[in-house]
């Protein structure tokens, strides 16, 4: 057996109380516009140091924008060490699109070096309390074995369980990746800072200028 | 550990105590910070990112034990089930009224720093703060909060905690505050071989650098303009040396020198404080320093002999009030942790992504009478937006078992079938040290102070400029980070594909 049911303007069909669903519309609507509206001001970051605070992202982003808040996004579902992120609101829609646009030409670094933050213009699904659009539609039925269609939902799940799997591995990999070229530039900066501290002592200990002295080399010009 | 903390009273006041052991004071200097009554300080609790602000009330000793009675700030999330109307980003709440969550002895180790608050109530005994001061503050109040009847209130009550209000309010005299740069250009060309140290990776908070650099601005200034990457939190007072207080009875603050600075530094600011003073008399340029200042400075400290010392972990040494169990309403975190553990919680994955709450909450309604509350975790940078998870959270353990089975056996929703489990996904605690891919530079060589600058250019936030290691570096990252979002974008593309050839075949 199924059922289906279908989810309209928020009342169930079955007896419209024309007056209060007008009502209930109405605020829905307003309610959802408001939060559209609060969609496109706010930016995503991510990318982001775990230590730093909502004071830093607000002072951080001061040259471009100001910071109406800050929420930090909770990771629930990736088990592994990931940056942070954070969903910021600013004060209208161009703020964040500026904001968005230094961030993507230019590298922008908060709270330690040299790995820059990435900023995006938020959507809607990234707000966990998102209202309900109004008008939205929502169906579903009950299956169950013996039911023709039952064979192919089993297999849609089993395809999305892979989807997951496969997304997870992606994942995995690309935090190897950037483990990677951390190590990678640490190495690189350990090295080039070994050699400027080399160049720096010599310097400063006589030994370039008994070179230059030996060679007949002059250190300045002209 | 404590024991090297700098520590040393300020003025005097009256004795008390049973036995007449317990000496009040009206300040003191802790870790190179002068505190005085009526401060506002930021304490710390084990284990929370945001620490607690609270006014200092009283300080005194007594026996070998240095305590400070604190008057507590309340943040919007404390007391968010309370809270009526329109709330400031930065707007906090002053405890008022009678019982558990007004105020709180604490040793006075546990203080972390200070930071300002500035007062916004039209109530004729507050003086009324300039529009600077209310920009540059770094929490704004003008609502109390009653903690014996958990009401909320503009009215300005008589007293609170046995003092009258007059000393809560805001100070008589404007207070100059420090506020974070906006232009750190300046310092990236410093850091010109591109050789920035970031923090150590003792994971200190970024607001709890406060204090240090401080003087590293102050002593930069001597050699260029007045750039002063600036700690982004708290205000900071500074201290002069007496003679130069002199000089200026404006308004000059003092602080005594803050952790880790070289002896030989005392010197360079002393020049440097007067210039500062030249500019305030002018107006600031853009690239601006504002000495903080306490006008109820009456016993200056003198500059101090700074020991060197490590990154202070105050987390770790300092006992806290526990306010955790005050009217706080439980944060998802702590409902769904509890839920987990007597088995309300379940999993459900395949949603439509672009379902919220109340969509779920409504679906779980209409499709198995049950009630529930429902949050959707997706995080956006890395879950698969075919994919739709969130926590639902039902009455009792029983109910939910019934709901993973009656779930699973077929409910399909908008033509997804979904699935779920019970329990909490495992993930890692938030990770507190450094980002992947912030480097260090371990040199010993580097003497405290320029540690200190290094320290206090990579805490600040800036674009990269072309000129520098940093900047390619960056690069290489953004380079990276495209590649890793085309995956994302192929994958994910993918599955949709996938997902929809399906559909259209079952269809047939």
């Amino acid at each position: 057996v199924r059922s289906l049911w279908i989810r309209g303007l928020g009342a169930p069909m079955a007896n419209p109380n024309e007056h209060a669903e007008g009502m209930m519309g109405e605020h829905a609507e307003k309610e959802y516009a408001d939060f559209e509206a609060r969609v496109k001001r706010t930016i995503y970051i991510d990318h982001l140091s775990p230590v730093v605070t909502r004071q830093v992202i607000r002072a951080a982003l001061s040259q471009c924008a100001h910071v109406v808040s800050v929420e930090f996004v909770e990771n629930y579902t990736i088990p592994y060490d990931i940056p942070a992120a954070a969903l910021v609101e600013l004060d209208d829609e161009s703020q964040a699109r500026s904001a968005v646009d230094l961030m993507r030409d230019f590298p922008f670094i908060i709270g330690g070096m040299p790995r820059p933050v990435r900023a995006s213009l938020a959507r809607p699904e990234m707000f966990p309390d998102r209202p309900s659009p109004p008008g939205s539609k929502m169906e579903f039925l009950w299956l169950k074995q013996g039911d023709p269609e039952y064979d192919g939902m089993s297999k849609l799940k089993s395809l999305a369980k892979r989807q997951e799997a496969e997304n997870m591995a992606l994942i995995k990999n690309i935090l190897e990746e950037e483990k990677e070229l951390a190590a990678q530039q640490q190495i690189m900066l350990d090295a080039n800072y070994y050699k400027y501290d080399l160049l720096e002592n010599i310097v400063q200990n006589g030994t370039v200028k008994n070179l230059a002295g030996h060679y007949r080399v002059n250190l300045f010009d002209g | 550990s404590n024991e090297n903390i700098q520590f040393s009273w300020g003025k005097k006041r009256a004795k008390g105590g049973a036995k007449m052991d317990t000496q009040f004071y009206g300040s003191f200097t802790f870790d190179n910070v002068k505190y005085s009554l009526y401060d506002c300080v930021y304490l710390f609790k084990n284990g929370e990112s945001e620490p607690y602000i609270g006014k200092i009330v009283k300080i005194w000793q007594q026996n070998e034990a240095k305590k400070v009675k604190i008057l507590w700030f309340f943040t919007p999330d404390e007391i968010r089930n309370f809270l009526r109307g329109p709330v400031a980003e930065n707007e906090i709440f002053l405890a008022s009224g009678d019982g558990t969550g007004l105020a709180d002895i604490n040793p006075l180790e546990s203080i972390a720093g200070k930071c300002t608050v500035v007062c916004i109530s039209k109530d004729e005994r507050n003086r009324q703060p300039t529009p600077k001061e209310q920009t540059v503050a770094d929490y704004i109040f003008y609502r109390f909060f009653d903690v014996g009847n958990c009401t909320l209130s503009e009215q300005v009550p008589e007293k609170i905690a046995g003092l009258e209000v007059n000393v809560l309010l805001n100070p008589k005299d404007e207070q100059v505050i420090c506020y974070p740069d906006q232009d750190v250009q300046g310092m990236d060309q410093k850091v010109g071989a591109g050789l920035v140290a970031p923090l150590p990776q003792s994971a200190v908070k970024m607001d709890e650098i406060p204090v240090a650099p401080l003087p590293q601005s102050a002593a930069k200034m001597e050699d260029e303009i007045p750039v002063a990457a600036v700690p982004l939190s708290q205000s900071v007072a500074i201290s002069l040396p007496p003679s130069v207080k002199e000089v200026d009875k404006a308004q000059v603050a003092a602080v005594p020198l803050p952790l880790a600075v070289e002896e030989d530094v005392p010197k360079p600011t002393q020049k440097v404080f007067k210039r500062t003073e030249n500019l305030t008399t002018k107006n600031m340029p853009s690239k601006k320093l504002k000495l903080s200042q306490d006008l109820t400075t009456q016993s200056m400290a003198p500059v101090p002999d700074v020991k060197v010392r490590s990154v202070p972990s105050a987390q770790q040494t300092t006992r806290q009030a526990d306010r955790s169990k005050w009217f706080k309403p439980q944060p998802w975190h702590g409902k769904l942790a509890q839920a987990d553990k007597e088995g309300r919680l379940v999993y459900i994955q395949n949603l439509d992504i672009r379902f919220g709450a109340s969509e779920i909450v409504e679906l779980i309604r209409e499709a198995l009478q049950l009630s529930c509350t429902a949050k959707p975790i997706n995080h956006p940078t890395y879950d698969d937006p075919n994919n739709g998870k969130a926590y639902v959270v039902f009455n009792s353990r029983n109910i939910a078992d019934e709901a993973v089975m009656k779930i699973n056996s077929g409910l399909v929703v908008g033509g997804r079938p979904l699935y779920c489990s019970k329990g909490l996904l495992k993930v890692p605690k938030p990770a507190s040290g450094a980002l992947v891919g912030h480097l260090t530079i371990s040199n010993q060589k580097m003497n405290p102070r320029q540690r200190e600058e290094q320290k206090k250019a990579v805490s600040t936030s800036h674009c990269s400029q072309p000129n520098t290691i940093e900047y390619d570096l960056a690069l290489d990252w953004m380079l990276v980070r495209e590649k890793q979002a085309m995956k994302f974008s192929i994958l994910h593309k993918r599955h949709a594909g996938e997902r929809k050839s399906f559909a259209a075949k079952m269809e047939k």
